[in-house]
């Protein structure tokens, strides 16, 4: 009943007092009118004209007719409407001649629907319109703002490339050429918002990438139907299998060498304006265990490290849980020095174990969350804060065992050790999950859920892929799944994305 | 209208609560019991007086708030019907829930193990799910609480790391069986060999007249002084169906070692008498070289048992200043003379079990069970009685290792001159 009763209320298009715009709306669908003056007209109602103050409308004459550009200074070059729109058009004699022919500008396009000219101004073009003429050249000059490339802040490696992606997908998309030097790299872009019109290009390599897989990612972007979709972030949640997994399934990277390397073996990447990174899908467990400077790294010093990550993983996840369980539940299994040593420092302690890790666990994790988000003048407050209060004093006044700092301790540091955001989140709140488990049912209860948990991960899929592929179910691949193989023994592509070439090398 | 997920959530919430896991009790909410004693107190009564001893966690640690001046252990002993119910027993004064968690040794007196009862109290262990089946088994010459009353090590204060720490000395040495309690149910149960107890004592034999060889005695004959614990342990209790018949010396459970191919040992330091001078003795370390090969004819009429030992040895002291190293003939003499000397004493010993105790304690009987098809077949073959009157040969070969760090010696008469 209450969940029929929110669907309709959330479904319901609420009625609000202001004054609709859809009158507006209809009049961007129309086509150009043969006037200039009216054309002018309209433009300038839609742009609002005296209020906004960077959009520039320069009448002129050419020849013996009006002519009008229309441009936002703010995202156009405005030396290329001076130098090489205004001066050929103004010296020039022969009305005859063609406005293709007579401007210099790399890219000329015409439309003649007034939203699609809107967009594109939007997107830093000039438009030119002649009296007499339904249609409006576009020429393009783009001019946003932005950063330059540097360095990968969430991604560190120290062998490899160190640039990042930045908020220009045009950057994004030239680091990736850049790496990939090939004819059949596509760049798709769409259109994915109704309001924003905010960009998305699809990169893939046309004659590995599977199309079905394609296509179904097409659709997906097509479906998005909203006003707005600002960065990849949001375009995440909007496309993806199931919002509400603790687990993540595309995967989220600020390396253009990852992203490439993908690309590279039939995956499918999306790019936006704004955002600094990029998002690969499908993705696996694999995918956000892994980091790039694994293949980097030679063969013993690559799995070295994989080896310390699985170890961080899973020290993570179980070290706070099977401390609780085994000082609950099973004190027989600890050795007598120690069993007397968690005893002894246990015995002013107020709390039950469990009550006491969890306090710690908390503590932990609201160091981090508000070292992320202190202003960084005051950054290292956070730090004696957290280590002298938090760590020396609750065990100078006992509130909580030093065994217990310790135990937490190690398992927020090796929490740091997964580098993906997503998966660092959903490991860290399994985590919790697990600690709950094992102070109610001891080790049973980790047992028990963490079976649950990799039952949920075999159901999980990405895009149509697996969660676990190629580890459970198998599929042809180089097997890089937990540990890597010697570089000359990756032949192929992973078959779970179904590449139209399998093999690499 | 409920839907699968909130059913379900329900479903686990009750099982959260449901799940009768709310008699656990936390680390520190424990006693643990590290000693546990046994004694007899009379025939009349079925009841036996019950010795805890406890160790304190908090002695010891550096941690904050730690245990001060608080003693490193706490004693009981009270008469109780069972293990199991002395735990709730003695909350009558001891402060916490009773565990056997960290239970590591057991103390029987000698009394109580000579007992026929014995072995029924011995089951009881069997049933307390927090009893290990690896704690050890040692038979007291006294009282039990006494012994465990007088355990005061000055330097290992903490009686878990004591015990710890003595008895894999005490092992490594085989100057004490390794004996626990899973041993002590498959030796009993399987009805055919001697189980061997370690066996101490913290009363000093007041003997002072004779002068014991200190690798042949038992618990109490070592005399010592000094600032240190009373207690000692040395030799081993015999068991034979469950029930102590006798106690054997150092030099015997270290015989026992060396003859049984369960037990591990890495090497023996002994003496014996020096052929080239009957005043002294030669120290040498014996090593077990490879496994101990047992051949069995168990279908003649009067059974017999071959056993080869292959020994390394190696020399360490030399009062007789013979050159050893140079003196090939000197050599072969030593030799034989060990040989003799060692398969002397293998023989008294197992002269000893076959007409004092009926059986062995070397495991052999693990090793005949091969020569039978069917185990109702060795049953009939009776180990037990079958034992006493096998022909036994234990051939031992040896071979010197070194002669110590420095083989030559110099001549006496040279140095002399």
């Amino acid at each position: 009943m209450l969940k029929q009763f929110l669907q309709k209320t959330l479904k319901k298009i609420p009625t609000v007092p202001e004054e609709s715009s859809t009158e507006e709306i209809d009049k961007k669908q129309s086509n150009l009118n043969a006037s200039l003056k009216k054309n002018l007209d309209l433009f300038k109602e839609i742009y609002q004209y005296p209020l906004n103050t960077d959009i520039q409308f320069r009448e002129f004459l050419l020849g013996n007719r009006k002519a009008l550009l229309i441009f936002i200074d703010t995202i156009t070059k405005t030396d290329i409407v001076e130098d090489h729109i205004l001066t050929p058009l103004l010296a020039s004699e022969d009305t005859n001649k063609k406005i293709e022919d007579s401007i210099p500008v790399k890219s000329i396009i015409t439309k003649t629907v007034v939203k699609d000219i809107l967009i594109e101004i939007s997107k830093g073009y000039i438009a030119l319109f002649i009296d007499g003429e339904e249609k409006a050249y576009l020429f393009s000059a783009p001019n946003f703002e932005g950063r330059n490339i540097e360095k990968s802040e969430n991604e560190t490696v120290v062998k490899g490339p160190k640039e990042a992606f930045n908020e220009l997908s045009s950057t994004n998309i030239s680091m990736i050429r850049k790496k990939i030097k090939s004819e059949s790299l596509v760049v798709e872009s769409s259109v994915i918002s109704q309001r924003s019109n905010n960009d998305v290009y699809i990169l893939y390599l046309s004659d590995v990438v599977n199309d079905k897989m394609l296509s179904n990612v097409r659709e997906r972007l097509k479906k998005i139907e909203v006003d707005t979709v600002q960065t990849l972030g949001l375009l995440e949640q909007r496309i993806e299998e199931r919002p509400k997994s603790i687990f993540p399934t595309i995967l989220f990277t600020e390396r253009p060498d990852r992203a490439a390397s993908y690309i590279e073996d039939g995956y499918i990447v999306l790019l936006m304006d704004n955002s600094p990174a990029s998002l690969v899908l499908p993705a696996t467990f694999w995918s956000f265990y892994h980091s790039s400077e694994d293949h980097y790294l030679r063969f013993p010093y690559g799995n070295f490290t994989r080896m310390l990550r699985l170890l961080a993983l899973f020290m993570t996840l179980f070290i706070s849980a099977a401390y609780v369980a085994i000082v609950t539940y099973h004190a027989e299994m600890i050795p007598p020095d120690l069993l007397l040593a968690i005893a002894a420092t246990r015995e002013k302690v107020p709390f039950p174990a469990a009550v006491e890790v969890l306090m710690m666990e908390l503590a932990f994790e609201l160091i981090r969350e508000a070292g992320l988000r202190v202003p960084s003048p005051i950054g290292p407050t956070i730090g004696i804060v957290g280590a002298l209060i938090l760590g020396q004093a609750a065990v100078q006044a006992n509130i909580v065992s030093p065994i217990v700092v310790i135990v937490v301790a190690l398992g927020g540091l090796s929490s740091f050790a997964i580098g993906d955001l997503s998966m660092n989140f959903a490991v860290r709140m399994s985590r919790f999950l697990l600690l709950l488990a094992a102070s109610f049912f001891g080790i049973y209860g980790i047992a028990a859920l963490f079976t649950v948990g990799i039952f949920y991960l075999v159901s999980i899929k990405s895009f149509g892929v697996p969660y676990l592929s190629p580890l459970t179910p198998k599929y042809v691949s180089s097997k890089d799944t937990i540990f890597r193989r010697l570089l000359q023994n990756e032949f192929f592509r992973p078959g779970y994305v179904k590449p139209k070439d399998i093999k690499k090398q | 209208m409920m839907t699968t997920i909130t059913k379900s959530i329900s479903l686990f919430a009750m099982l959260v609560f449901l799940s009768g896991c709310w008699d656990q009790v936390e680390l520190e909410g424990r006693a643990y019991v590290v000693g546990l004693g046994m004694d007899k107190i009379d025939d009349e009564t079925n009841q036996i007086r019950i010795t805890f001893l406890i160790s304190n966690p908090e002695f010891g640690s550096l941690a904050e708030g730690g245990g001060g001046d608080e003693p490193p252990q706490e004693i009981i002993s009270f008469v109780a019907n069972d293990m199991e119910s002395a735990k709730d027993v003695a909350n009558m004064v001891v402060a916490k829930q009773v565990t056997y968690d960290l239970l590591r040794v057991l103390f029987i007196s000698e009394e109580f193990a000579k007992d026929p009862e014995f072995i029924r109290w011995m089951y009881d262990l069997t049933k307390s799910k927090e009893i290990r089946r690896d704690i050890r088994l040692v038979v007291s010459k006294e009282k039990a609480s006494t012994f465990i009353q007088n355990i005061n090590p000055l330097l290992e204060s903490r009686p878990h790391e004591y015990f710890e720490k003595i008895f894999e000395r005490l092992n490594a040495t085989g100057i004490a069986p390794t004996s626990d309690l899973l041993k002590f149910f498959r030796i009993t149960e399987s009805d055919a060999d001697l189980f061997l107890s370690i066996y101490g004592t913290s009363l000093q034999k007041n003997n002072s007249g004779s002068v014991q060889n200190p690798l042949n005695i038992t618990a109490g004959e070592f005399q010592y002084e000094g600032m240190t614990s009373p207690i000692q342990f040395a030799g081993a209790a015999v068991f034979k169906e469950g029930k102590m018949i006798g106690t054997i010396t150092t030099r015997e459970t270290r015989l026992a070692y060396l003859l049984n191919p369960t037990l591990p040992i890495k090497d023996i330091l002994t003496a014996y008498p020096d052929p080239f001078s009957e005043d002294h003795k030669l120290a040498i370390r014996v090593e077990k070289q490879g496994k101990v090969k047992t051949k069995m004819d168990l279908k003649k009429e009067v059974p017999s048992i071959d056993v080869s030992l292959p020994l390394a040895v190696e020399v360490l002291s030399n009062h007789s200043m013979v050159d050893y190293p140079k003196e090939a003939e000197k050599r072969e003499q030593l030799k034989k003379h060990l040989d003799d000397e060692i398969t002397k004493v293998f023989e008294d010993f197992i002269k000893k079990t076959q007409e004092e105790y009926g059986t062995e304690p070397f495991g052999w009987s693990l090793e005949a069970r091969k020569h039978f098809r069917t185990l109702p077949e060795f049953e009939k073959f009776d180990w037990m009685k079958t034992y006493p009157n096998m022909d036994i040969n234990v051939d031992i070969s040896i071979r010197f290792s070194n002669f110590g760090r420095q083989g030559e010696v110099p001549k006496l008469e040279e140095l002399r001159d």
